[in-house]
């Protein structure tokens, strides 16, 4: 059921929401948008956020000698791309990584819905920003909210208005990936090439600052290692030398290695393994890339003509 | 309608503030929530546009190691008690006072740190200054003291001539002694988007770097051989004449007495010195001077070497016979190593210099002794090289140092082990028991840029807000809080009460920085000058004239370096940081990733020379020079030339400036660190 909100019933909603969690959102901030703890919903911003919401499932360093904790959260205002993340994450880590799983199952995420492509981002190509797995989505088109809801979180919605037109979602979703097309990936998980130029040049360039990892919502590789206070897991970066390094050095000894690793990682072992590609489209890599390498044209990239 | 949000511990609190490690000052986000961190690129700042590097993102957790200093200590014998600050702070001061009414006032020297804030700096040298001596300095020395001894006297300033920002209209970049892309990573990333966007590149260094192996030109030359370099380059662009006259003519002077000594610099002659031949210094001299803006980027390459102030002084040559300053786009930019090694020597961390650059032998003091209240001393103190040299003869009683770590970073270190034992007193002020602090007699625990509020002025001038992440560990105290409490102690006054209360003093203190204020100043930073005429600050410098006027050219003779190779030290040896680590490692070597990323000490060696000496990669082996020697292992690598090898100084393991000697550039007193005669021992 597809219900229709106005503002006041948004802050009535989070109200709800709010006697059972902890709710966070993302909120501008020196004009930059962060996820930061919210007590209203005029708070909430929704324009994308500077970064993913991935610290708060993943956090970026953690002991794994203490138990994991439940601790109930919310989070409003991430966007679709930056929630569909933890989807495919939960193909590979969820029920292994207790403390990915226990936050994954107590963190109650509310993902707007976009109605303008960000700069740089192709979302259509892995489906658009109206998702058919979330917890709470929400659309908001002029004076009204248009909320949908899983069922595990629909009690939410009991006594808001439902929505006259139920396939809201549908045409948005129908309307936005016609208007902005997409890059097609064309079974690149074939046509990818393992001697393509492509990987070198991208290491001429690049110099190791692990932001396409930190900054990825699908990235979910961790280093673990022992200090004083405890053993640590924290984000690692696959572009880094001491990434699954051996005790005879690392088995992608090249920069240009261990960048090809990963977009095979994300395009061709992860379709073969779980059935979808390891990126939502959101762009964040490029982004943060201090030297423009830009994963849309490992995509794009004519590998016949090599 | 009843607000039910709960509050718990976890929230989340974003402080905007400055990473703490290059002068590049990249803008960072700190989320903050109880024991836990994350760090996020500024995406607005116009310093880094959201960007950050490896250090930046994966460096901070030293701020919460576990071996933080937490309690004052001074230490009885070998045992050291934990004591209250107050009875630290009035040990600390009498000491003080009766070390110099005994010795006098030079018997006590201050080390600064360009780690610290604008305010702590300041604080410092005015506590030196009214105890009566000018021995205040710090790494600056051993950094840029050369670019300031230099460019004061071509151009009247010491910093960079332009802004970050303006290297985007930069036609044509020369980099040289810089390795940009692991030193100041930010902006080699700058000059890799523009050379992606067409741009051109120009890399001189005797190692192959990143940016060498993109590079349009590379001139890969001998250690030392910067001078030949340069003058050759500027004798190619005088005979094709693709120097700026009218420039030259009306902004500048002393250039026929410069363009005579340029004359006996064909580089067919300097080929036998720098080792690259004629064509490439041919090409290079034509992109530089006919492919404007050009933009000069240099490191502790030009620096580092007993003729860097005469190397600084060519760059400047090169720039103004070209008529590359002052323009948008072009200009000179020493990259500042530190954080804020342009702050603190423009709050006058430097025996020779008091706030501003105001000479300390000249009637300019006599303004800070108006607004200090206080008689001032009127000479040229102790550069931090010479204030190990007088400890060992006595003439140094008590050195208090702030946050450096001078028996690792320091050349001729087993001079500095001894001077620091022959001390009637050593107050150290840091955040870790450093290498150095364990010679101290009284530790005082300090706090880390993510634990104090104040402001660092990044490469490109920008006066930017450092903002207080979290509470200090234990009893630890900001930095300016300490010397705070000890200027009081010292001088019977009044205490500062917030870093706030010391720049708006420092504002008095120097002109360029009067305009800025703390509301001003953030989210975005200020360029100085800023004052009435530039209340925004200043992007450019010397756009219509010179902070001295003209512009004045330098005739610089070639000289070799201290050191050149002989038959029983034929390599030269050439020491620096690589990406991972900063300096000492006390920062660097805390964070797992950095760590496991350059966990050991090693020498680059080339192909060539490993193979002559039968050397594996990774094998164990000595370099060894006239003043010491070291075992680590070797790194087999194309990066190098034969006949060079490179050491990184973050090591305590293998301390690579033992075997720099101290040899001294006459104008700045920096040590040679570039150029060192060693042998290698398989």
């Amino acid at each position: 059921m597809i219900y229709e909100l106005t503002e006041e019933d948004m802050e009535r909603l989070l109200q709800k929401i709010a006697e059972e969690y902890d709710v966070f959102g993302s909120k501008e901030e020196l004009g930059e948008v962060v996820f930061s703890k919210i007590s209203s919903f005029s708070e909430v911003s929704e324009k994308k956020s500077s970064y993913s919401p991935k610290d708060f499932l993943i956090k970026r360093s953690e002991n794994i000698l203490e138990i994991p904790r439940a601790e109930k959260k919310a989070v409003i205002g991430v966007k679709s791309c930056d929630l569909r993340g933890f989807y495919l994450m939960d193909l590979q880590i969820l029920n292994k990584d207790p403390f990915y799983t226990v936050r994954r199952q107590n963190t109650l995420f509310i993902n707007f819905v976009c109605t303008e492509m960000c700069p740089g981002g192709f979302c259509t190509s892995f489906g658009g920003p109206v998702l058919d797995d979330y917890d709470i989505q929400v659309l908001h088109i002029g004076q009204s909210y248009f909320v949908e809801a899983d069922p595990r979180y629909e009690r939410y919605l009991a006594g808001f208005r439902p929505a006259s037109d139920q396939d809201v979602f549908v045409k948005h979703s129908k309307e936005f990936n016609r208007k902005y097309g997409k890059i097609e990936l064309n079974g690149i998980e074939k046509r990818m090439k393992w001697s393509s130029k492509l990987w070198t040049e991208f290491a001429n360039y690049c110099i190791s600052c692990g932001a396409c990892n930190y900054s990825c919502p699908t990235c979910y590789c961790i280093d673990v290692y022992d200090d004083e206070t405890g053993r640590k897991k924290e984000w690692d970066s696959c572009i880094l030398e001491g990434f699954t390094k051996t005790a005879a050095g690392n088995v992608r000894p090249d920069l240009s290695d261990r960048l090809r690793q990963r977009f095979y990682h994300k395009f061709k072992y992860y379709k073969l393994s779980k059935g979808e590609y390891l990126c939502t489209g959101c762009n964040r890599c490029v982004d943060d890339c201090p030297v423009d390498i830009d994963i849309k044209e490992v995509i794009t990239h004519d590998y016949d003509k090599e | 309608m009843a607000n039910l949000f709960k509050t718990r511990w976890n929230i989340i609190i974003m402080t905007l503030t400055i990473c703490p490690y290059c002068g590049t000052g990249c803008q960072i986000e700190v989320d903050y929530s109880g024991d836990h961190y994350t760090v996020h690129g500024y995406t607005r700042s116009v310093v880094n546009e959201g960007k950050l590097c490896i250090k930046g993102y994966q460096g901070l957790s030293y701020a919460g190691s576990r071996d933080r200093i937490t309690s004052p200590m001074i230490r009885r014998g070998d045992v050291w008690t934990e004591v209250s600050w107050d009875e630290a702070l009035d040990y600390v001061a009498r000491r003080l006072t009766e070390i110099r009414d005994k010795y006098g006032p030079d018997s006590i020297a201050f080390q600064a740190s360009a780690k610290c804030t604008n305010e702590e700096n300041y604080l410092i040298q005015k506590i030196a200054r009214m105890m009566g001596t000018n021995n205040v300095d710090h790494c600056a020395r051993s950094c840029h003291s050369s670019t300031v001894a230099g460019l004061i006297r071509t151009l009247g300033t010491a910093a960079a001539t332009g802004s970050i920002r303006s290297l985007k209209s930069t036609e044509t970049f020369f980099v040289i002694g810089s390795n940009t892309t692991e030193q100041h990573p930010i902006i080699g990333t700058t000059i890799i988007r523009q050379k992606k966007a067409g741009k051109k590149l120009i890399v001189a260094d005797p190692r192959r770097t990143k940016l060498a192996s993109i590079a349009d030109v590379f001139l890969q030359f001998r250690p030392g051989s910067d001078v030949a370099l340069l003058n050759s380059m500027m004798f190619v662009i005088l005979k094709k004449n693709l120097i700026d006259s009218e420039f030259i003519r009306t902004r500048t002077t002393d250039f026929d007495v410069f363009a005579a000594e340029i004359e006996k610099y064909p580089p067919e002659v300097t080929e036998q010195i720098t080792g690259v031949s004629p064509d490439l210094v041919e090409k290079a001299a034509e992109l530089y001077a006919g492919n404007r803006p050009s933009a000069i980027l240099y490191g502790m390459g030009i620096t580092q070497h007993i003729h860097g102030t005469e190397n600084v002084m060519s760059v400047s040559n090169l720039a103004l016979m070209t008529g590359n300053i002052g323009r948008y786009g072009s200009g000179i930019f020493p990259l500042r190593g530190q954080n804020n090694v342009q702050g603190s020597s423009d709050m006058g961390a430097l025996s020779e210099f008091y706030p501003g650059y105001i000479p300390a032998d000249s009637d300019g003091v006599e303004r800070f002794e108006k607004i200090w209240d206080a008689k001032l001393p009127k000479n040229i103190g102790l550069m931090l090289s010479e204030m190990f040299d007088a400890a060992i003869d006595g003439r140094v009683k008590a050195i208090y140092l702030m946050g450096e770590n001078p028996v690792i970073t320091e050349a001729n270190l087993s001079d500095v082990e001894k001077g620091l034992t022959n001390l009637d007193l050593f107050v150290v002020q840091d955040i870790f028991m450093t290498e150095t602090a364990k010679f101290a007699h009284v530790i005082l625990p300090a706090s880390s840029a993510l634990e104090k509020d104040g402001t660092f002025t990044n490469t490109e001038r920008r006066i930017q807000r450092v903002v207080a992440v979290k509470d200090p560990p234990g009893d630890a105290k900001p930095d300016w809080w300490i010397l705070s409490q000890l200027y009081s102690r010292l001088f019977h006054r009044e205490a500062y009460r917030s870093p706030e209360e010391i720049f708006n003093e420092i504002r008095v203190a120097i002109p360029n920085y009067s305009g800025a204020k703390y509301e001003n100043l953030y989210p975005d930073g200020k360029q100085w000058p800023i004052n009435d005429q530039h209340p925004e600050g200043t992007e450019i410098l010397h756009v219509d004239r010179f902070t001295r006027g003209l512009g004045r050219f330098m005739a610089i003779p070639y000289k070799p370096p201290s050191e050149t190779p002989d038959d029983q030290y034929p390599f030269i040896l050439t020491t620096g940081r690589n990406y991972y680590h900063w300096h000492s490692g006390t920062m660097t070597r805390r964070s797992d990733i950095l760590e496991r990323e350059s966990p050991n000490p090693y020498v680059e060696i080339s192909v060539n020379d490993a193979k002559k000496l039968s050397i594996r990669n990774g094998q164990i082996i000595t370099v060894e020079s006239r003043h010491g020697s070291i075992r680590l292992p070797a790194m087999v690598t194309s990066k190098i030339p034969d006949g060079i090898v490179f050491v990184p100084f973050h090591f305590k393991e293998a301390r690579v400036n033992l075997l720099v000697g101290e040899n001294l550039d006459p104008y700045s007193k920096i040590p040679e660190f570039k150029v060192v005669a060693v042998r290698v021992i398989a």
